[in-house]
């Protein structure tokens, strides 16, 4: 039983690792914008397709594919805000997060306009777990892992160093303050539409190197990502890793404790339990 | 001044009223449904089932439709997902007005689709397989072209006896027929001193690791897959990396070429599949063969062209192009003897010519129990070879 909940564990570990990065992209959104962007799975989906065409029809090495998933999932983002969000702005949070629920089924059914229902799968070899004692770890798993460590990093380098990242920051922080102290508010939006909508690219794509690539391969997730976002605090950045961790291991050990079929349960019940204990998240200032 | 007679005005009279049936008579279409699954897990399939209901209705339009009107089709997606169903029903039942809704798939589309039907008087026929749907108190308001998962069930538990399991796992998502399968594949493998574990697991979820981990815990020798083709896709990586060696015997439905295709051959290889058999060879089958351009057409296209068929017969035969008329009649041409017809433009022909017609089509004799179910149906056995499904036998 131990070694089961160890190995559980460790799933938890990679497949929150994994989630954390379009959470990452969803968190980055909602603190500059305010408003919950769900068209973040379809977003998901896109970068996945992205990636499984830049690796299948461009033969490019995984990372070559992942920055071609930021990119295309960047600017279907970017076209989902100027053309379906922002019109919205002025009506409030709320109108904006149906217009992205909107915009996100408009891009999956493009997607599945385009590229059908078939299953995709990347050109890539399947390999045998690695067994170290009674635990295994797979080496895409630990690939992936990796990958989705280091898109972090680059992330936290970005808000940490760059003059852009920077006024991300200011403007999540403070609006108004970050306004008089001369920041572009237009221009941050941008930026912060892109760059979340292709964290949630490079999500999906890391996503389907594991799985496989569908029109729903995305919208699977966003209630995982919603309520990791919302465990971490909405808008908090480190929260989203920690939310996406914390959510990825709970997943995983609610199939040891309960029923496999109630996983989805899990998702509903972080977030009913931090909205009415701690509103704000373990890692947020405000409650939103 | 000419006086309008006591004789002449009643005349008139009924004539005037009979007007709007006489105008239908001579031009109202007819409206059929379909309600397939054109997106989510049963995506590979609802289209080309819709596209085959078209195709026959094109073909019986153009000699001049059922009963002298021309039929109009109206296809709607079900999604795979019981809610979308029941909205598309809803559209195709209140805004379309058809007499029938053809080709749910999903048994959960179907059990949620199924009392809007009978409660509206519209006749659904479906692929699907689930026990409990023909358990339902339609009263005789559908019928299926699918075998119940009774014997679904047994068969998959003989097969895997056959194939010299002892302890078989079953790992399914939540369905209406899990249950019932679960059921009926123990007897067969308990009679041979097997045993079987059931594991219901997440569809939704993007890795399977965890469940994994609890089937190989059991050591089995089959593990038996229950699931649709997205999530048997996630599940045989899994599998495949947990290191198992043992056999996998999988629905022929998720286990499909399209899947086989997208996986490495590694993970694929050996699987054995088992299905509800077309009447291959039968004049019905190479029908359909032609309408989809395709030499294997899948069982629900073959079964949804059996629907189509016998739904128009039913109209033609009952003079009655209702719901109501379909029910009434669908049995007079299915099953009892008569000239024996494996197309709709066939029995339409024999139905003008007064004889009985029975229908026996592509996906085989298409004979129906008071409740809805077939009496009869051949299975297919199938291994993967070499990335392709190799037929082992049919019976």
């Amino acid at each position: 039983m131990i070694e089961a909940l160890l190995q559980a564990l460790i799933n938890g570990v990679i497949a929150g690792t994994i989630l954390a990065v379009p959470a990452l992209g969803f968190t980055a959104i909602f603190a500059v914008l305010n408003y919950p962007n769900f068209a973040i799975g379809a977003l998901a989906t896109v970068g996945a397709y992205a990636g499984w065409v830049g690796n299948t029809v461009f033969g490019l090495p995984m990372l070559g594919a992942l920055p071609l998933a930021f990119g295309v999932a960047g600017l279907a983002g970017l076209a989902v805000q100027s053309l379906a969000v922002k019109p919205l702005e002025a009506s409030g949070a709320l109108m904006m997060a149906i217009a992205s629920l909107a915009a996100g089924l408009v891009l999956e059914n493009i997607l599945r306009f385009g590229f059908g229902n078939d299953l995709r799968g990347f050109e890539l070899p399947l390999l045998r777990d690695w067994r170290i004692g009674e635990f295994r770890i797979g080496p895409q798993q630990l690939e992936n892992f990796g990958l989705a460590l280091a898109c972090m990093a680059l992330l936290w380098a970005f808000l940490r160093f760059s003059r852009t990242g920077r006024a991300m920051r200011a403007v999540a922080d403070n609006r108004d303050l970050a306004l008089l102290r001369g920041v572009d508010p237009v221009r941050v939006a941008l930026v912060t539409v892109i760059v979340g909508a292709g964290l949630a690219g490079m999500g999906g794509m890391l996503v389907g190197l594991d799985t496989s690539v569908d029109p729903l391969t995305g919208t699977r997730l966003v209630l995982s990502i919603f309520a990791a976002a919302v465990l971490g605090g909405l808008g908090s950045i480190p929260g989203a890793v920690a939310g996406a961790i914390a959510i990825g291991m709970a997943e995983e050990l609610s199939v040891i404790v309960f029923n496999p079929a109630y996983r989805l349960v899990v998702g509903f019940v972080v977030i009913l339990i931090v909205l009415t204990l701690r509103p704000a998240g373990l890692f947020g200032t405000r409650a939103s | 001044m000419t006086i309008m007679t006591r004789r002449t005005a009643l005349i008139a009279s009924a004539s005037l009223l009979a007007m709007p049936s006489l105008a239908r008579a001579q031009g109202a279409p007819i409206h059929l449904g379909t309600l397939t699954p054109l997106t989510g897990a049963g995506g590979p399939y609802g289209p080309v089932m819709a596209n085959c209901v078209k195709s026959v209705i094109t073909e019986v339009n153009g000699v001049g439709g059922v009963l002298g009107r021309q039929v109009q089709l109206t296809s709607e997606d079900d999604q795979t997902n019981p809610e979308a169903g029941l909205r598309a029903a809803r559209k195709l039942i209140d805004i379309d007005r058809v007499a029938a809704i053809m080709g749910t798939w999903a048994s959960s589309v179907t059990t949620a689709v199924a009392p809007l039907c009978w409660e509206n008087k519209t006749f659904l026929t479906t692929v699907s397989g689930a026990d409990s749907i023909t358990a339902l108190p339609h009263n005789g308001w559908l019928i299926r072209t699918q075998p119940n998962t009774t014997l679904q069930g047994r068969k998959f538990g003989e097969y895997a006896v056959e194939l010299g399991g002892k302890k078989m796992f079953f790992m399914a998502p939540q369905t209406p027929f899990t249950q019932s399968q679960l059921a009926n594949m123990k007897p067969p493998i308990e009679a041979a001193g097997g045993s079987i574990e059931l594991l219901i697991y997440d569809a939704a979820k993007p890795s399977l690791r965890t469940e994994v981990d609890q089937a190989m815990r059991a050591r089995p020798d089959i593990i038996i897959l229950g699931g649709y083709t997205p999530d048997t896709t996630v599940l045989l990586r899994d599998i495949f990396r947990a290191g198992y060696r043992g056999k996998l015997l999988a629905y022929a439905y998720s286990v499909n070429q399209q899947m086989i295709g997208s996986l490495p051959h590694d993970v694929t290889e050996g699987i054995y599949t088992l299905a509800p058999s077309p009447a291959q060879g039968s004049g019905g089958f190479d029908r359909v063969k032609r309408i989809v351009g395709n030499d294997n057409p899948d069982p629900y296209t073959c079964q949804i062209y059996d629907q189509v068929n016998l739904v128009l017969m039913a109209m033609a035969v009952g003079n009655d192009a209702t719901g109501q008329g379909i029910h009434d009649n669908i049995r007079r041409v299915s099953q009892g003897g008569g000239d024996k017809v494996d197309n709709v433009m066939d029995g339409l022909r024999a139905i003008a010519a007064g004889k009985k017609v029975d229908y026996d089509g592509a996906s085989g004799p298409c004979d129906f129990t008071d409740a809805g179910d077939i009496t009869d149906c051949k299975f297919r056995y199938d291994q993967v070879r070499g990335g392709q499904q190799t037929l082992i036998r049919i019976a």
